[in-house]
């Protein structure tokens, strides 16, 4: 419950305050909402296997989005930033994909 | 029942096997999706048992993690549109290419359509011009050839003769104070005024263009009404000399409307040529 209160809390902050993006972060701010998205589900999963711990999201979901952007920063300073991008934002990919089947297998039992 | 307790005996490796088969099913969960085998029937973890502050804090800090994924979310959607930073070079290189490119091709059809555009303006004013002079010219001139009948505000003068005889001299004069005072078209007893117009004396009066033309004389003349009336009737002036010397009656009468329907027909020039 209270992490959907914060996402419509952040939506309608952002949809209101409508800021704009610093230049250093540009790159960077899709592979953080990616990974983001991706803790969130995996802690939904969580939530579903009745393992679900506060301290855990919040550690996991600050890791992942640390990792990705981090990674996509060493990429850019070795000049692969792109690829790197597309890299993390595959594996995110992948990630979000299986934790939304486990959780669609909870719901509808198989 | 038999059947299995038979099957049991006699391959005693098969039964360990299926008892190896149901403690895997134990161990693993019930939910018989097949793929994710591992959830752990645990109670409830140990985590709950921090006190309240802690919990409230970590539930905090779970609605400001959500708010700024919310957050980030919005503002990348409202952003990505103009954002050309995540490209790579190569990307950029191109954009910029077919930009390029397109930038080109646009401006040579920018050019193409500006010079037709120019080249139809001038044809079309270069027409217009000629024809606007050309109706120009024939309406000035129609009315200063007197080929067009005219209309407009201006004086209607009647001399009538008494006694005597009103020279033809006279009477140009008359025509001629008319032209200073500013007639545009004048009218002599039916007969259009024009340069070539001229009087002689005839018998019983005037010859107007080799049109004998007799008394009462009425000449039409249209232009500025009291400038013309005060051409005939300013003192010492024609309008005088006719009543005196000649014994003339001379009225002038102002008219919003004079109608001069009075033509002369064109005549054909047979030195005179128009100057290409």
């Amino acid at each position: 419950m209270p992490a959907i209160i914060g996402l419509i809390v952040g939506v309608v902050v952002g949809i209101f305050i409508k800021p704009d993006v610093p230049v250093a972060l540009q790159p960077y701010l899709p592979i953080m909402v990616v990974a983001a998205i991706d803790a969130l589900l995996g802690s939904a999963r969580a939530y579903f296997e009745r393992s679900f711990s506060d301290r855990v999201f919040v550690i996991s979901f600050l890791s992942n989005v640390i990792t990705a952007v981090l990674l996509v920063f060493l990429g850019d300073q070795l000049g692969v930033g792109s690829q790197l991008t597309t890299a993390v934002i595959v594996v995110l990919g992948i990630r979000i994909f299986s934790n939304v089947s486990a959780i669609r297998r909870f719901i509808f039992r198989g | 029942m038999a059947k299995e307790t038979n099957h049991k005996h006699k391959q005693p490796r098969a039964l360990n096997r299926l008892l190896h088969q149901e403690m895997a099913d134990e161990i693993n969960d019930d939910v018989s999706t097949g793929t994710f085998p591992q959830v752990k029937k645990k109670p409830a973890r140990s985590i709950r048992k921090g006190t309240g502050r802690g919990r409230i804090l970590t539930t905090l800090l779970v609605i400001i993690l959500c708010a700024l994924l919310g957050f980030g979310y919005v503002t990348q959607i409202q952003n990505s549109q103009s954002s050309y930073a995540t490209l790579s070079e190569d990307e950029l290189v191109r954009l910029l290419d077919e930009t390029s490119a397109q930038v080109d091709t646009l401006e040579q059809q920018k050019t193409q359509l500006s010079e037709q555009l120019r080249s139809i303006k001038s044809a079309a004013d270069k027409q217009k011009e000629v024809e606007r002079v050309a109706k120009e010219n024939e309406e000035s001139s129609g009315i200063l050839s007197g080929r067009l009948p005219a209309e407009g505000k201006g004086v209607v003068i009647t001399v009538g003769q008494r006694s005597g005889h009103i020279p033809a001299s006279m009477m140009f004069t008359l025509i001629e104070e008319l032209r200073n005072a500013g007639a545009e078209v004048m009218e002599f007893n039916g007969v259009r005024v024009v340069t070539s117009t001229s009087f002689t004396d005839t018998e019983s009066g005037v010859s107007c263009s080799g049109q004998s033309v007799t008394p009462p004389y009425t000449i039409k003349a249209i232009g500025d009404p009291s400038a013309l009336q005060n051409a005939i009737q300013i003192a010492g002036g024609v309008g005088s000399q006719l009543r005196v010397k000649h014994g003339a009656a001379v009225s002038v009468v102002q008219s919003d409307s004079v109608q001069i329907n009075a033509v002369r027909q064109s005549t054909d020039y047979k030195y005179a040529r128009t100057v290409e």
